[in-house]
């Protein structure tokens, strides 16, 4: 029996802690290789020739996703070979050489690795089928997948995994030759220093992000800070946040948690006192990881919020401008009168009117047309223009940038304003966004040519393409709900396709490091917990202190991370001035909700762990 | 004849310039070949520090360690390694066995390490297996057996390579009464017998009065040696605790 048949048993002895990390890797070869291949299909690659955009979206998400994959890889090795220390040490001690340590542990990693990826890129295969036919349905097309196994896509995930593997491996050499035997016989850890809270750090933390959350939340036109800094905005608001949080980690939950720790009523209690002390030896030892947990989090919360809620809104976008399913000009067209809502015929008339420097033009419509055109849209502010008064209607109108207008001028003679609409009464695309409505006594007094709209209102919309494509035959002007809907869905469809695979990938891998960072420490506590049970401390009440260690490392980053997110967000709205509270509400709920599953397992493995 | 073992100023300092602490002072003695040498003195004196500076788990600070020829003070990384596998065996107070190995494999590994034919090491094992009576649990799990058990397979793997130079760190610590005895008898036997060096650290008197010399060390240096001679156990028991009643007074410490 050699030493090789001995570390091949050990490996298959110890396969619970060798299969977390190879399902690890694995899972990070799967989802890298699924979205790679998704990159190469030949399906994506003829939409993208439609939509530039898709193809740049996914060629920069799977660049952030290798980055990813590699960092959380390096993460679950290093997690690995802390576990394997004391195999080893004793190797050491029994009188291998380092150099032969090393190359048994680089060879069981890279051996790890080539069968990881040929089973990560098996099942990818499976999966990407399947997430093909998800990211077509959020799409909005019927396309029958004809599926090929992407040679390309099989050639790239090779070589960034094996890159990826070569470096664990090596830091296995690393760890190999920075270890000192010592080490292993002093296991007991010389005492730590209990973390003194800092009040001044604690203030200073609360202040960096209040203040990033302020300037986040500025005004990008009127705001002088932002006239100042202009696009290093971003990056002074990103930096503040995230050395905001990383001194909540740092102080002001510790500063929180010493007070908790000092209150007697409160710590002399049951096991509050382990509690808390546990609790403030791990956040400041964790604070890094708990920093980037939170950061990420945030990261996927808001990219993940602002994508759904465009996709979300993508009905109500599709409606602001083409309020009706189908307008051109020229005569009515003959559709199936089944299908029809309403049906119009507009007149009008265009007018080149004189406001300061410029002139604009504008579509002239009756009051009478508007009125049935608003009364088909359900308006409910319709109001009447007198004599003398006009009513101004300006789809695109925008508090901020757009000039208000109180009087136009039509031939020689001034009228007021009655009432701006900021909405579009008809498609903008066929007439223009800005419409002035006139008493039907002064349309016929205006001489100007008349042109003729047809405007139809249909059932089921969105599902009207074939119609929506012989009418855009047949006209001249042609504008379509249905049309700038499917436009609208493909491009913000593979935008929310991205944005979940990616937020699921973050939120999986954030699960899983602090998983892996409970675990170490579960291993660690062992010690601890015994002498409880010894002491006559009940497994229940055990049971409830480790609940509560666990909770707090898991929500003080989800509640950081969750906090951003929504500032972040309610700035991205106010910029697009859309109302994203119901998508964002949604998107946080499930992120939350994946996020205490992940909870209940660690406490699981904890307690599994301890006892 | 020529000692095994010889250590000359050995001096093992702690902390960096400002803040030193003196863990091992101006400390020199001898071991022969074939000798059972215990350790003995209150916590903190230095004992375990010695052993592994010993052992080449630990390096000291100055002086001159000699086995045989060599002055592992002075050797570098790799041949440490190879001076380990081919000339010292270990046995710890936390048994230090790998869990996912049978008991036969745990003992066989330093064989194994030393890459020796299938037929011999398994000879090997089974003789050593029978010197401390563990013949019937070669083929349990460490987690299957209880604790003197671990601490003769422990004892087993450290002498299955026929070392030239045996560790022994508080073995007995962990273990009751009964299996303690049943280990210091079968490493006194041993040591009798195939005339195997042992070097044990201890506080535990009783398994101090097993050796045949005990060196006594009290704050980083050697204090005192007490020889057993023609003497009983239980007379040299008897000197050993009367010997740390006057060292530091401290016995319950030591007991």
């Amino acid at each position: 029996m050699t030493l090789f048949d001995l570390a091949l048993k050990n490996i298959r002895r110890n396969m619970k802690s060798y299969s977390l990390y190879i399902g690890s890797t694995i899972f990070s070869i799967i989802i890298y290789f699924t979205f790679v291949t998704l990159k190469y299909s030949e399906d994506i690659s003829s939409l993208a020739e439609t939509s530039k955009q898709i193809s740049s979206i996914m060629s920069a998400s799977a660049f952030v996703l290798m980055i990813f994959v590699a960092i959380f890889i390096a993460y679950s090795n290093s997690f690995f070979m802390k576990k394997r220390k004391k195999e080893v040490a004793l190797y050491s001690l029994l009188g291998v050489r380092k150099r032969s340590i090393g190359f048994m542990l680089f060879f069981e990693n890279m051996v790890i690795g080539l069968l990881s990826l040929v089973v990560g890129v098996g099942l990818g295969f499976l999966l990407s089928r399947a997430l093909l036919t998800i990211l077509m349905k959020l799409m909005g097309l019927d396309i029958v997948i004809g599926f090929a196994f992407s040679i390309d896509a099989v050639i790239n995930t090779l070589i960034v995994f094996f890159i990826i593997f070569l470096f664990t491996s090596m830091q296995g050499y690393r760890v190999i030759y920075q270890f000192k035997l010592i080490d292993l016989f002093h296991a007991e850890k010389k005492g730590e220093e209990l973390p003194k809270a800092r009040m001044i750090s604690a203030i200073l933390g609360v202040v960096t992000l209040a203040t990033a959350y302020w300037l986040a939340l500025q005004d990008l036109t009127t705001s002088p800070i932002w006239r100042m800094l202009s696009l290093a905005m971003p990056i002074v608001i990103i930096a503040l946040t995230v050395i905001g949080s990383a001194l909540i980690f740092n102080s002001v939950l510790v500063y929180m948690l010493s007070i908790m720790k000092n209150n007697k009523r409160w710590a002399w209690k049951g096991l509050n006192l382990m509690t808390s002390s546990q609790l403030l030896y791990r956040i400041r030892g964790n604070a890094k990881t708990l920093t980037i947990i939170a950061t990420l989090s945030a990261t996927t919360i808001t990219a993940g919020g602002a994508v759904f809620g465009l996709y979300y809104n993508a009905d109500k976008n599709v409606q602001t401008y083409t309020p009706y399913t189908f307008m051109w000009e020229g005569a009515p067209q003959e559709i199936d009168p089944h299908l029809i809502e309403h049906a119009e015929t507009v007149h009008s008339k265009t007018l080149r009117i004189e406001q300061g420097a410029y002139e604009m033009e504008y579509a002239v419509i009756k009051q009478s047309t508007f009125e049935k055109l608003a009364k088909n849209l359900d308006w409910s502010d319709i109001q009447v223009a007198k004599d003398e008064e006009v009513l101004m209607i300006d789809a695109f109108y925008n508090e901020q940038w757009s000039q208000k207008v109180d009087s136009v001028m039509i031939d020689g003679t001034e009228y007021k304003v009655a009432k701006l609409y900021d909405k579009a009464v008809f498609n903008t695309f066929t007439i223009g966004a800005s419409a002035i409505v006139v008493t039907d006594k002064l349309y016929s007094e205006i001489t100007a040519d008349e042109k003729t709209y047809q405007a139809v209102q249909v059932k089921d919309y969105k599902n009207q393409l074939a119609l929506s494509e012989e009418l855009a035959a047949k006209t001249e002007n042609f504008s379509s709900a249905t049309e700038d809907y499917r436009a609208s869905i493909e491009a913000s469809g593979a935008l929310l396709f991205v944005g979940s695979f990616l937020g699921l990938v973050f939120l999986v891998a954030t699960g899983s490091i602090i998983f892996f960072k409970m675990m170490t420490d579960a291993e660690e506590d062992k010690g601890k917990y015994a002498v409880l049970y010894k002491i006559g401390v009940s497994k229940r009440e055990m049971k409830r202190t480790i609940r509560s260690q666990v909770g707090m490392i898991f929500a003080a980053p989800l509640g950081l991370g969750l906090l951003h997110g929504a500032v972040a967000l309610t700035a991205f709205s106010n910029l697009l001035m859309m109302n994203l509270l119901v998508p964002v509400l949604i998107w946080m709920l499930a992120y939350t909700l994946i996020y205490t599953i992940y909870y209940f397992i660690t406490v699981r493995s904890f307690n599994k762990t301890v006892h | 004849m020529e000692p095994l073992l010889v250590v000359r100023n050995a001096e093992k300092i702690y902390g960096n310039s400002a803040n030193t602490f003196k863990a091992l002072e101006n400390i020199s003695f001898e071991i022969d070949h074939g000798e059972f040498v215990g350790v003995m003195g209150p916590s903190g004196a230095g004992k375990s520090t010695l052993l592994n500076v010993l052992a080449t788990i630990d390096s000291p600070t100055n002086g001159d360690i000699l086995i045989g020829n060599d002055n592992i003070a002075k050797m570098k990384e790799e041949a440490l390694a190879d001076f380990r596998r081919d000339h010292l065996g270990f046995i710890f107070q936390d048994y230090n066995l790998l869990d996912s190995l049978t008991v036969r494999e745990n003992i066989l590994l330093p064989l194994a390490i030393a890459k020796k034919p299938a037929a011999e090491i398994k000879e090997r094992v089974d003789t050593i297996a029978r010197t401390f009576g563990i013949s019937n649990l070669l083929d349990k799990y460490p987690y299957q057996i209880s604790g003197g058990q671990k601490q003769r397979t422990a004892a087993s793997r450290a002498l299955v390579s026929n070392p030239k130079l045996i560790f022994a760190d508080e073995p007995t610590g962990a273990l009751d009464s009964k299996s303690a005895t049943d280990l210091l008898e079968s490493l006194s036997k041993l040591n009798v017998e195939h005339e195997t060096t042992i070097m044990m650290v201890t506080h535990d008197a009783y398994a101090a009065s097993f050796c045949r010399r005990i060196l006594f060390i009290k704050d980083g240096q050697l204090s005192k040696e007490k020889f057993r001679g023609t003497k009983t156990r239980k007379e040299f028991f008897q000197m050993i605790l009367d010997e740390l009643a006057q060292i530091g007074g401290d016995v319950h410490d030591v007991i």
